[in-house]
């Protein structure tokens, strides 16, 4: 683990990286944004950018996953012609 | 030549025999008598009851070339005297029978029959044909005589010593013999009341040297099998595993007098089926699916639906000879109706078999049922679907189901509700996780089918739920899912949606509603329509019963379930679908106005995953207003989003942080910068950047900031961000913790 400091990164700078990442992620689950929080995306288009990279790839926000319904729990009853 | 000598020198001797106790009249061969007899079904035979007339001409015609040998006295060696002739004629039919049969009873001036005793003269195959002669005029002059019972009871004896000599072809007349008396209802009432013969059949047919003794032995067994005492014989003297083995016979005939004979053994003799079973009759039966004569492979087919209905045993032997690839071949090759259905029924049977739903599917089973969807036999189509429906679970991966998929949306605008709970069924399981299936229903006008289906279904559940599953499917995760949300608005489908969300609540239909339900708000066109239609107070209501129950069963350890469904689901499907539905503004404040806020903090501290994840969710968006915002600070949501900062689950950490972000806009700096370092142990600490800013940040709090320096593990599982680019495009490659599964958090199958 790399204990050395980093360069000139302050708390703040570390709360806006953060927050970026957050409103893009809930960007990309297709939720909503405050106008302010759409503003704070457009003032921080630089970090935006390599952020974009960060985030995962798949499209997280699908809901539940379909499942099968099992039919075949019993024999039907079967009347011989 | 040997053993046709000695085979010879025996058969004089019972011709000797014979002929002390039967009458060594004229057999007719000679002298052209006829060799009628009282025939109801006779086909080797002609004529009628000519017996006495025919007698009268036998005087007058010389011997005539038989290759089938002299009968009685009139053999080669000349006429009878006068005197001999005129002491049959002087007797009448009755007498002479019984002259023959109980000389001893004989009354002074009858004469016992001369016996033909000049045998030089014939041939070898004469004098071996004889007996037979003798014996085949004999029982039919017996048989003539239909209510002297004894005289057929004194045959039958016989007849089973002769079907047990060694010499082969003794046995083989007197097969042919038996097989004649089954032809006549008295004398097959007699046959069947003797075990004897009918075991002395049974072994003559098993240990037959020759195919015709076999063929006529498996005739016999066949004509006794019509009546319920012939079928007891049979049973009773180990005919069955005796006729399970000519199952293997390369005879077409003696094939079909065996499997004949054991369907009506299994139709209507208690007790035959485990025979068969333990004969090994599966394992015989299933390669003969190979044969090509229709009517044989129909009552083969319905006999193995006969030994595997309700028999898990027999389907699993089944399975291991190759049966559902022989049954799919003959589904996909025969035209004959009532082969299809025997066929379709066996592989109804076999359907509902784990191991057997499998095999059918990958031999093609799906689609060789699919082509028979569109005929003109009912009880063909409603087979197959009823089939095609316990399959489909199984067959969510098939390729090549095109067509079955446009035929099945046609039936959804059948009345009739089998078919209509079968098409949803098979819709819904086909549909389930196959992008392309999805779309093609979806191209097949299959939401607008599905909608009226869901209409006409009325309360019937098993209609409802399956076609309400299938929209489900078809508005989520494929290229035209979008289509789908809204071709259901355009279709007029959304009132009827939610309706179904009102009492009785049928839990299933549901669960399967409020999944639909949350789809369709993806739509943004959809939002307004499902508002009007009131889903809103329905989802809440709902929510709150199911969480209340929930509740009351807390403490106890035994989950409950109402109709096969956890309240915790229901909590669940209702939370995710206001979570969509609060995209919405208008339908955001419907929500919060309900004072729904207080329940979603609450289900923040649910031990579902799922139910974290929805709530967080819908808080979320309702954070979007100031005024919801501070409700939920106010009620404490900080600390419980504080914890799921730390999730394992991405969107639930990125949900609870965009809360507390927007909980945290008025706030302090100090408050700010607790959430950053709590950001930074958590959803972001493999981002060294942060990590390095963790050291170097002024420790707001000691219990975030080691004491000794070293970091010491959370105990939750590390978190992957994957490094490439934003990609907006709806796949189905999950990773599996990483989407909204309700399975996950349930133990149980759902």
């Amino acid at each position: 683990m790399n204990r050395e400091e980093a360069p000139g990164k302050s708390q703040e700078d570390m709360y806006i990286q953060q927050k970026v990442r957050v409103l893009l992620m809930l960007k990309k689950m297709g939720s909503n944004l405050t106008p302010s929080e759409e503003t704070f995306l457009r003032n921080y288009a630089g970090v935006v950018h390599s952020q974009m990279s960060q985030l995962p790839q798949h499209n997280i926000e699908q809901g539940a996953e379909d499942v099968v319904m099992a039919f075949s729990r019993s024999e039907t009853e079967d009347r011989r012609q | 030549m040997m053993s046709m000598q000695m085979s010879e020198a025996d058969s004089v001797v019972k011709v000797a025999e014979w002929q002390q106790t039967y009458y060594a009249s004229d057999s007719g061969i000679q002298s052209g008598a006829t060799t009628a007899r009282d025939d109801e079904s006779s086909t080797e035979y002609s004529g009628s009851k000519k017996y006495t007339s025919s007698t009268a001409t036998c005087t007058a015609n010389a011997p005539t070339a038989s290759t089938a040998g002299g009968g009685g006295d009139t053999a080669a060696g000349g006429p009878d005297s006068p005197t001999d002739l005129e002491a049959q004629y002087s007797l009448t039919r009755a007498q002479r029978v019984r002259a023959a049969m109980f000389p001893e009873t004989l009354v002074e001036g009858e004469a016992a029959m001369p016996v033909q005793s000049d045998s030089s003269q014939q041939s070898n195959v004469q004098r071996l044909a004889e007996p037979s002669q003798l014996l085949k005029t004999a029982i039919v002059h017996l048989i003539n005589y239909q209510d002297d019972a004894e005289l057929a009871t004194r045959a039958v004896p016989e007849l089973t010593k002769l079907l047990a000599d060694e010499d082969p072809v003794v046995v083989n007349k007197a097969a042919m013999i038996v097989n004649q008396l089954t032809r006549k209802e008295a004398s097959r009432r007699v046959l069947v009341q003797s075990p004897a013969m009918v075991g002395a059949v049974v072994r003559a047919m098993t240990t037959a040297a020759d195919m015709e003794t076999a063929r006529c032995a498996a005739s016999v067994l066949h004509s006794l099998s019509h009546q319920r005492e012939g079928l007891m014989a049979i049973f009773k003297s180990g005919g069955i595993p005796a006729l399970v083995r000519m199952l293997s016979s390369p005879v077409e005939s003696v094939l079909f007098y065996a499997i004949t004979t054991l369907h009506n053994l299994l139709l209507h003799q208690e007790g035959a089926k485990m025979a068969v079973r333990l004969a090994d009759g599966l394992q015989r039966m299933v390669p003969l699916l190979k044969k090509s004569n229709p009517k044989f492979l129909a009552i083969t087919t319905d006999c193995l639906q006969l030994l595997s209905y309700g028999n898990q045993e027999s389907k699993l032997i089944i399975l291991a000879n190759g049966g559902p690839e022989g049954l799919v071949f003959i589904m996909r090759n025969y035209n004959y109706e009532k082969l299809l259905w025997t066929t379709s029924r066996v592989l109804k049977v076999l359907s509902v078999c784990p191991s057997n739903k499998p095999a059918i599917v990958e031999a093609g089973g799906m689609q060789a049922l699919g082509q028979h969807l569109t005929g003109s036999s009912q009880r063909l189509i409603q087979n197959c679907l009823w089939t095609l429906r316990n399959l489909s679970d199984a067959a969510t991966k098939q390729e090549g189901l095109d067509g079955l998929l446009q035929i099945l949306v046609t039936q959804l605008g059948s009345d009739d509700v089998n078919m209509l709970t079968c098409a949803t069924g098979i819709l819904s399981n086909l549909t389930c996780n196959n992008s392309r299936n999805k779309t093609l229903v979806t191209q097949y006008g299959g939401v607008e089918a599905l909608i009226h289906a869901v209409l006409r279904a009325g309360e019937k559940e098993d209609v409802a739920e399956p076609a309400i599953c299938a929209l489900r499917h078809l508005t989520s995760r494929h290229q035209d899912a979008e289509l789908a949300q809204n071709a259901v608005r355009l279709h007029y489908g959304i009132p009827a949606v939610v309706k179904l969300l009102g009492q009785p609540h049928y839990w299933p239909v549901v669960k399967a509603t409020v999944g639909l339900i949350r789809n369709l708000a993806l739509c943004p066109a959809n939002q307004a329509p499902l508002r009007e239609a009131g889903a809103i107070p329905r989802l809440v209501n709902l929510l709150l019963k199911a969480h209340q129950d929930t509740q009351r069963h807390a403490s106890s350890a035994q989950q409950t379930y109402q109709d096969g469904v956890r309240m915790e689901e229901i909590v669940e499907g209702c939370t995710g679908a206001l979570h969509i539905l609060a995209r919405d503004p208008i339908n955001r404040g419907e929500i919060a106005s309900m004072q729904t806020i207080p329940l979603f903090v609450q289900l923040l501290y649910s031990y579902v995953e799922n139910v974290k994840r929805v709530s967080a969710g819908v808080l979320c968006e309702l954070a979007l207003d100031k005024q919801s915002a501070e409700l939920i600070d106010a009620e404490g949501a900080s600390a419980p989003l504080m914890e799921l900062l730390h999730s394992n689950n991405e969107g639930i950490a990125t949900y609870a942080a965009a809360v507390l972000f927007r909980i945290s806009e008025d706030k302090s700096s100090d408050y700010r910068k607790r959430v950053s370092v709590e950001l930074t142990h958590s959803l972001f600490k493999h981002d060294p950047a942060a990590w390095e800013m963790a050291h170097t940040a002024v420790a707001l709090e000691p219990t975030y900031l080691p004491d000794d320096g070293a970091y010491p593990p959370y105990g939750y599982a590390d978190l992957t961000l994957d490094t490439l680019p934003l990609d907006p495009d709806i796949h189905e490659t999950y990773i599996p913790d990483m989407t909204y599964d309700p399975r996950q958090a349930y133990p149980e199958p759902l």
